[in-house]
Order: C-alpha cells, then sequence, then structure tokens
C-alpha cells in the first residue's frame, strides 16, 4: 500500500480558557489515503472543525496542540514554522475552504483580485497569468469565466461556493479540506458544488478530499471513507458504504436512525430519538464519552474509555461491545 | 378546521419606486383535525410568510383565513386571543425565541395570558407539568437564563408552552433545523406526542423534504410563492407531477441509494 | 432589566481605559460644581474685590471687570451648566425615544407622519429655532432654556430608536409576546425598551454634552439664561466686555477649558461604553 496522504497520529489539542481547559481533539487518529473522500462526520461542538485546523497546522491561541504528528505526503507539518506552513503548505498542497468562507469574502474587491491577493504569496506568477489560469480552471470546470470579474455578492450562492473552491486549488494542491460547504444551500446547488468537487478529483486537480460534515446523506454520496467523530474523539472509522450499511458502535447507529430522508426505509424504521445532550467538552463524562446517552450501556463504560481498534475489513470501532469480539 | 383561501401577501419596497415582490401568490390549502402537514419549500419560496399570516402575525394583502368556520383574517382584540389559544406557533430559532433578559419560564408564564382566572398555584402546577411533558427536570431548568440552557432544551421549552395552551393546530416553522442530528428526532417526537395526546394537527414549516416525508400525513410543496404541489407523501415522492417537485426528489441526498454518475 | 443594569456597572467596562480617563475628567468637574462651594463659599453674584486682577493667593481665579470671583462663578457655571444639560437631555431622550419608538413598531401611518415631522425638525437649522424661541421670551430661566435646547435635539435619537426597534419587533420573542395576546405598550416597554437601554444610556451622554454646548451657543448671542450662572454666561460677559482683547485670561480661559474638557470627556464615555456593548468593536 502506498503511503497515505494525510496521516495524523495521536493528536491531542485543548482550547485554554480562563474557565478551564477545553479538549477539542482528544487522541485523534485520522487518516486520509490518496484518491478518497474522505468524510469527517460529527455534530457541533464535537470538535470536528477543530480537528480540521490541527490537521492543517492552523493553531493559534487558545488553541493549543498537546501532541501528535501530522504527516502530509510525509513531512512533519508541526515540526514547521507557521511561516513556513503559510507559505510552501495551505494552498500549494492542501486548500481549505472554510465553513465562513460563503460569506466572508471581502465584498469590494473582484473575484480576481482576491485570487490575486491569496496567490502572489506562493507564485511569482504575473497578473497576466493569473488571470489566464484562472479562466482555465473555471472553463475547466464549466464554470462562467467571466465571474472573475464580478463581485462576491453579483454571484448566486452556490455559483460563489463552486468559483471559491475552483479557484481555490489554483496551484492543483493534493489535498481539498471543505468544511460543511454545502449546509447553507438549497439541494439543487448543493448537488452542484458536491458534483464540481468529485469532477475535480477526476481530472486530477486534485487527489483527495477531507470533507465535514454533520449531514451524512450528503456523506453518503460523496465519500469513500467515513470517520464519526463524538465529543472530541474518533469512535468509528471505515469504507463509506460498509459504515452506512452496518454501522458498528451505538452513536453511528443512533445518528443513521435520526436520519430523515425521502426514503422508504427511514419511513418504514421510524424514528428514534437519542436521549440527552452532547457533552461538554469541559468536563466530558468518565469512561465513554457516549454511555450516558447509550442504550447498551454496560458497566465497563462508565469506567473506562475503550479504545478505537480495528475490526477488520479497514474498519475500527471505540466500543467496548465490539472488543469482545476481536478478543474471542 | 383551518381553510385559507387565495392568500396572498405582496411587499412594497421603496418610497416612490415601489418595487413589488409577491412572496405569496393566490395559495389555497386546508388543514383538518389530527393531521401533520408539512410546507415544504426553499428559502425564498414564501413559505415563512405564509407561516406568518396564518399566525396572524403579518398582514394578508388579499384572501381570507378561516377557523372552524369562523373568518380569522381580520380578526382583532378578544377575538384574536381566542385565536391565538386554538393556534399558536413555534419558530426556528431557539435563540431569538427567547429574550435574553428574561428567565426561561417568561415564555412559559406569558400563555397564562390566553388563560385568565388560573391562581398563581395553579399556573405553576401547569409550568411543571408541561414541562416535565416536553423532558425537562423543572427544577434544572426554572430560573435560567436562556444563554445557559442548550439549543435543544430552549427548544423544548418553547414547545412547552404548546402543551400549557393544549391548541388545535400548531404552526411549527423550521423547528429543527438550527439543531444537531442528535436532538432533532427528539424535538420531532414531541410533536407527534401533542398530537397522540391532544389530537391536536400540526404544520410543519420546512426546507427538508426528509423531514415532510418521514412525519407528515400530507405535504404541500410551494415554489415561487405558490403551492404546486399537493398529497400524501409517498406519492408525491413516488409520482411527482410538477418539475419543482421531480427537481427534488432527484437532487435531495438520500441515506440508502446513490446518486447516479457520481 | 436587571441585568441589563448589572451589565452597565460590571467591572469589566472600567478595563476600558478611555473610560478612566475621561471618567476621572468628568468627576473632578462635578467635585469642583457641586462640592466647590463648600470648600470655597464665596458667593459667584457678589462683588467682593477690586476690578479685574490677575490669579492671587486671595482669588485663586482672579476678578472680572464687576470685581467678582472667577473661582466661585465658575463653581456656580459648571453646576448650572451641568444642571441644563441635564435637564436638556432628558427633555431631548423622552422625545426621541418616544417617537422612535411609535414609529417603529407602530409603523405604517404613524412611521410616516412622525418621520415627516422629525425630518422637518431635523432640516430645520436648530440653532437658528432656539435663537427664535429664545428671543421671543424676555425672561429665561434654565429650566426654559433647557426645554428650548430639549426640544429642538430629538430627531436623531428618534431616528436611531427607530431602526433600532424595526429590526427588534420582528424578532421571535416579540412574535411570541404577540401570540400570547399582550397588549403593544407592554410588549414595547417589556420586549423592545429594555434592548435598547445600553443604546439610550449613551445617547443620554451625548445629547448632556450637546445641550452644554448648544446652551453656551445661546449664551455666547445673549439669549441664554438671565437668572444663574452658566458657563456660558461667565463666556458672554468675558466677549462683551473684550476680555480677549484686552489679555485678561484667567476670565475665558477657566470656563472655556471646563467646558471642553466637559464635552469631551463626555464623548469619550459614550464611545467607551459603544465598545462596552458592542463587543465587535473591541480591539483583540
Amino acid at each position: 500500500m502506498s503511503e497515505p496522504l494525510l496521516l495524523g497520529l495521536g493528536l491531542r489539542a485543548s482550547y485554554v480558557l480562563r474557565i478551564g481547559e477545553v479538549r477539542a481533539v482528544d487522541g485523534v487518529d485520522i487518516e486520509v489515503p490518496r484518491d478518497a473522500v474522505v468524510g469527517l462526520a460529527g455534530e457541533s461542538g464535537c470538535g470536528k472543525s477543530t480537528l480540521v485546523n490541527v490537521l492543517l497546522a492552523n493553531i493559534r491561541p487558545p488553541l493549543r496542540i498537546k501532541s501528535g504528528k501530522i504527516l502530509l505526503d510525509g513531512v512533519d507539518l508541526l515540526e514547521m514554522s507557521r511561516e513556513e506552513v503559510r507559505k510552501k503548505v495551505w494552498g500549494v498542497k492542501v486548500s481549505y475552504v472554510p465553513q465562513s468562507a460563503l460569506n466572508a469574502l471581502n465584498p469590494t474587491k473582484r473575484i480576481i483580485e482576491l485570487v490575486k491577493d491569496a496567490i502572489t504569496q506562493h507564485t511569482p506568477a504575473t497578473d497576466q497569468e493569473v488571470v489566464s489560469l484562472c479562466k482555465r480552471r473555471l472553463e475547466e470546470l464549466n464554470l462562467p469565466t467571466d465571474s472573475i470579474h464580478k463581485y462576491p455578492h453579483e454571484l448566486s450562492g452556490g455559483m460563489r461556493q463552486r468559483v471559491i473552491i475552483a479557484i481555490s486549488t489554483l496551484l492543483n494542491p493534493r489535498l481539498l479540506v471543505v468544511d460543511e460547504p454545502t449546509s447553507a444551500l438549497d439541494v439543487s446547488t448543493q448537488k452542484q458544488v458536491l458534483k464540481m468537487m468529485l469532477d475535480m478529483k477526476r481530472n486530477r486537480i486534485i487527489d483527495s478530499i477531507l470533507f465535514v460534515t454533520h449531514e451524512l446523506p450528503v456523506l453518503r454520496q460523496v465519500s469513500s471513507h467515513v470517520y464519526i467523530m463524538y465529543a472530541g474523539k474518533i469512535v468509528e472509522y471505515g469504507p463509506a458504504d460498509s459504515v452506512f450499511f452496518n454501522p458498528l458502535h451505538p452513536y453511528t447507529k443512533a445518528l443513521m436512525y435520526s436520519v430523515m430522508t425521502p426514503e422508504p426505509e427511514t419511513r418504514e424504521r421510524g424514528l428514534v430519538a437519542i436521549p440527552g445532550e452532547p457533552p461538554s467538552l469541559l468536563m466530558p463524562p468518565q469512561g465513554c464519552r457516549f454511555h450516558p446517552r447509550c442504550p447498551y450501556v454496560m458497566d465497563i463504560c462508565r469506567s473506562s474509555e475503550p479504545r478505537l481498534v480495528p475490526v477488520g475489513e479497514g474498519r475500527g470501532v471505540a466500543c467496548f461491545l465490539h472488543h469482545s469480539e476481536v478478543a474471542s | 378546521m383551518l381553510e385559507v383561501k387565495n392568500l396572498s401577501k405582496v411587499f412594497t419596497v421603496g418610497l416612490f419606486s415601489r418595487h413589488r415582490i409577491e412572496a405569496v401568490k393566490n395559495v389555497s390549502m386546508n388543514v383538518s383535525r389530527g393531521e401533520i402537514v408539512s410546507l415544504v419549500g426553499e428559502s425564498g419560496s414564501g413559505k415563512t410568510t405564509l407561516c406568518r399570516m396564518i399566525l396572524r402575525l403579518l398582514e394578508p394583502t388579499s384572501g381570507s383565513i378561516k377557523y372552524d368556520g369562523v373568518d380569522v383574517t381580520r380578526l382583532k382584540g378578544k377575538k384574536l386571543k381566542w385565536y391565538w389559544r386554538k393556534v399558536h406557533g413555534v419558530f426556528q430559532d431557539p435563540y431569538a425565541s427567547f429574550h435574553p433578559f428574561y428567565r426561561v419560564e417568561h415564555i412559559l408564564y406569558q400563555a397564562f395570558n390566553l388563560l385568565p382566572g388560573l391562581s398563581e398555584e395553579e399556573k405553576k402546577i401547569r409550568v411543571h407539568e408541561a414541562l416535565k411533558m416536553v423532558g425537562l427536570n423543572p427544577e434544572e431548568v426554572l430560573g435560567k437564563y436562556p444563554h445557559e440552557l442548550s439549543g435543544g432544551m430552549r427548544q423544548r421549552i418553547a414547545i412547552a408552552r404548546c402543551f400549557i395552551l393544549d391548541p388545535e393546530l400548531i404552526v411549527a416553522d423550521e423547528p429543527v433545523s438550527m439543531l444537531d442530528a442528535s436532538t432533532r428526532v427528539g424535538i420531532i417526537k414531541l410533536f407527534s406526542d401533542l398530537r397522540d395526546r391532544m389530537n391536536s394537527s400540526v404544520i410543519f414549516v420546512t426546507h427538508d423534504i426528509g423531514l415532510a416525508y418521514v412525519v407528515s400525513d400530507r405535504v404541500l410543496i410551494m415554489y415561487k410563492g405558490v403551492i404546486v404541489e399537493e398529497g400524501d407523501p409517498l406519492t408525491v415522492m413516488d409520482n411527482p407531477s410538477h418539475p419543482y417537485t421531480r427537481r427534488l426528489r432527484e437532487d435531495v441526498p438520500l441515506l440508502y441509494r446513490k446518486w447516479e454518475g457520481f | 432589566m436587571l441585568r441589563g443594569v448589572s451589565k452597565i456597572i460590571s467591572p469589566e467596562l472600567f478595563t476600558i481605559r478611555k473610560l478612566d480617563a475621561s471618567l476621572a475628567v468628568l468627576l473632578t468637574i462635578f467635585a469642583l460644581g457641586f462640592v466647590g462651594s463648600t470648600v470655597y463659599p464665596v458667593q459667584p453674584t457678589a462683588v467682593v474685590g477690586p476690578l479685574e486682577t490677575p490669579p492671587s493667593q486671595l482669588y485663586p481665579l482672579g476678578t472680572d471687570a464687576y470685581g467678582k470671583d472667577i473661582l466661585a462663578q465658575l463653581i456656580a457655571g459648571i453646576r448650572g451648566s451641568l444642571q441644563i444639560g441635564a435637564t436638556a437631555a432628558a427633555i431631548s431622550l423622552l422625545i426621541g425615544v418616544l417617537i422612535g419608538l411609535m414609529a417603529g413598531y407602530k409603523g405604517k401611518i404613524i412611521d410616516n407622519l412622525l418621520m415627516m415631522l422629525t425630518d422637518i425638525v431635523l432640516l430645520l437649522p436648530s440653532i437658528l429655532l432656539m435663537i427664535m424661541v429664545a428671543a421671543y421670551f424676555k425672561w429665561r430661566d434654565p429650566l426654559l432654556v433647557s426645554i428650548i435646547i430639549g426640544i429642538t435635539s430629538w430627531p436623531w435619537v428618534a431616528r436611531a430608536v427607530r431602526s433600532q426597534t424595526l429590526s427588534l419587533k420582528n424578532r421571535e420573542f416579540v412574535n411570541l409576546s404577540k401570540m400570547a395576546g399582550l397588549s403593544d405598550f407592554r410588549i414595547v416597554i417589556r420586549d423592545i425598551l429594555p434592548n435598547i437601554a445600553s443604546y439610550i444610556f449613551m445617547a443620554y451622554v451625548l445629547l448632556m454634552s450637546g445641550a452644554m454646548i448648544a446652551e453656551t451657543g445661546l449664551s455666547m448671542i445673549g439669549l441664554g439664561t438671565t437668572q444663574g450662572v452658566t458657563l456660558g454666561n461667565i463666556l458672554f460677559w468675558a466677549q462683551v466686555l473684550e476680555a480677549v482683547r484686552r489679555g485678561l485670561w484667567w476670565w475665558f480661559i477657566p470656563p472655556g477649558a471646563t467646558l471642553v474638557a466637559l464635552a469631551a470627556s463626555l464623548l469619550m464615555i459614550a464611545t467607551a461604553l459603544d465598545e462596552y456593548f458592542n463587543p465587535r468593536l473591541r480591539g483583540s
């Protein structure tokens, strides 16, 4: 097997605040293979956006990294200075489209000016070259080339998101990281945005996508692998089809059962509510973090924390119910 | 029970140029007792405007709303209170529903303005009962300020208000769209509880065709201010007649099926 | 409501440095105005010494052309100006908030009429209006001057309160109150007003600084109060008797500087409060 594109090992990161330490990422191993779309799913406040920032080595106070390694193409990002990461990694090897991107563009600048500002840090290309590069890229993705001369508000939400993603990968980074890229869009525009991202991968503009979202049906459509995160930890991972059809962790199961899609299966199985609320990362529960809400809770779950162990077929799960299977 | 007939709302923007926006165009619909109806549409489809008109929070430009045979379109004063006692609303944003200066029970005690003649003791009992019915521990939430509770808990309190009032029709405007997946189902179940326990009708106003499909007896699809399709969810999804519904069906991501060509 | 108030007096407020300095200046002037006369019990209107003496041991700020003590006048003037400023600001605030709330909440015709009135008052040069009204009365006590200033300086408050009310009245909690069948009056008082309380507080501080400057303006052209002493009418007499040309600096500099310090510190307090209530403006 070839080495993974991105590998995070033993990552721990916290927000150090006056009221205490928020352990948003608490011992996470994650792997993005080449030629893959990896979905990272979890609810708001589970630490998935923090994990993304950690993986990008975008660590600024109050966020602090406690331990771990981040290997991008075999290079440890945590060994590099922030300046080095900014120059040699962001936009060059990995591009990131945050959740806020859709509405955070400077409204007084045209798209092309925003691109120029961003790109001159990484390449000595002239303005002329940047413009033709942009146009070629938009053409390749079937987007209107004149949109680069428009202001952000002149583009519709879906078009703006597509243009943002297209130009943020102008330098052909190997990895594209997107955080809830479509949650503000209606379903038809959402589909167009998703399709374009997969086209980019097909056209080899990028190798892999790390897709962060709380919407499981979206992940189902695009991802080849999924990671399920709960309260700062990965509770389950594996190839997408296998996880979606046979979820092992009780939390993953519960999430699947709370999904409402217009399909006979969901209507027939009905809805099952998960009791309680996600825990605070300031004071997570002892033992397994899901145990207060888990229908299968056992004594051991209250006292000790289950490790994330491989269970075959490239899958892993952090639950005592499945540890015994491995043992026996 | 509820009959909406040829309801329209036109917003005029600007003082002189009078730019007209027709948010809702000639919409007719009705809801019967004990029925769960979903009004589905994307943002800008006019669904929220329609819902505000039904709740009498917005004046319609033309058309009529009848409730139990009574024309409520222009009700005022005491009669309007009677209507709100029968038809009540729950809103999308569990943060904006609460005034940040008051304790959370404020919106519950407010409801007693529609139920005159209760003693303080009776009010207290009703508040406690309602909170228990929505799965909250009264001791835990009473006396708290809105920011001290999670979005899901706040939405439960907003629904507790409906349990106090015991209305015949509840209009819920995107009640779960700002909540997390794991808390959503619990909230949706409260509405079906209200139906089962009190035979209340519910109108879900939502952008989420999945939610509409799973919980409702009937769906209305709204597009550009017009109801373009209506029927029981299975038929509408299996056999959509309007192009918009067809597109919706094709583009909504599913859990058990993959899109073709992806 | 109570939490709104506790927010105003919370210790976090004092971490904003702008506030420390301007509050110190303001309190010093206040102390001078209100405690000054007990420490320095000289009658401001009494002729106490020789004419036009520069500051000395006996007369800390000298005397004016009639032999009246300037320090005593300054002390009384501060009190007079603050009283007019406070009263005039209260009057403007009352009118502005009432009109703003009504126009914003009621909308439609009421809004159009009230905003027309506001625009008219806003467009009329307020100093001209004040001159016209003031000239009509031969005797003007401080209250009348406050009223004259108060009824001409409310329009911007009304406009700002209206726009805030407009955005608040469509919030869900207002809709919930409406659906509980509460009266418009109760919704405005209990739901809307507390949300703009911090803004009203700020507007008051600004209005007060504006009113004191307006009082000086009126006094300088001889249309200020005809009773009592204010900073404005000390400056008026200094100007009439050509204190500047004749180099009698102790007569016009102290009241002038005090007025500037008062107005400036109030403005600073208003901006500091704005930063406090809008955390977005606070630098990181």
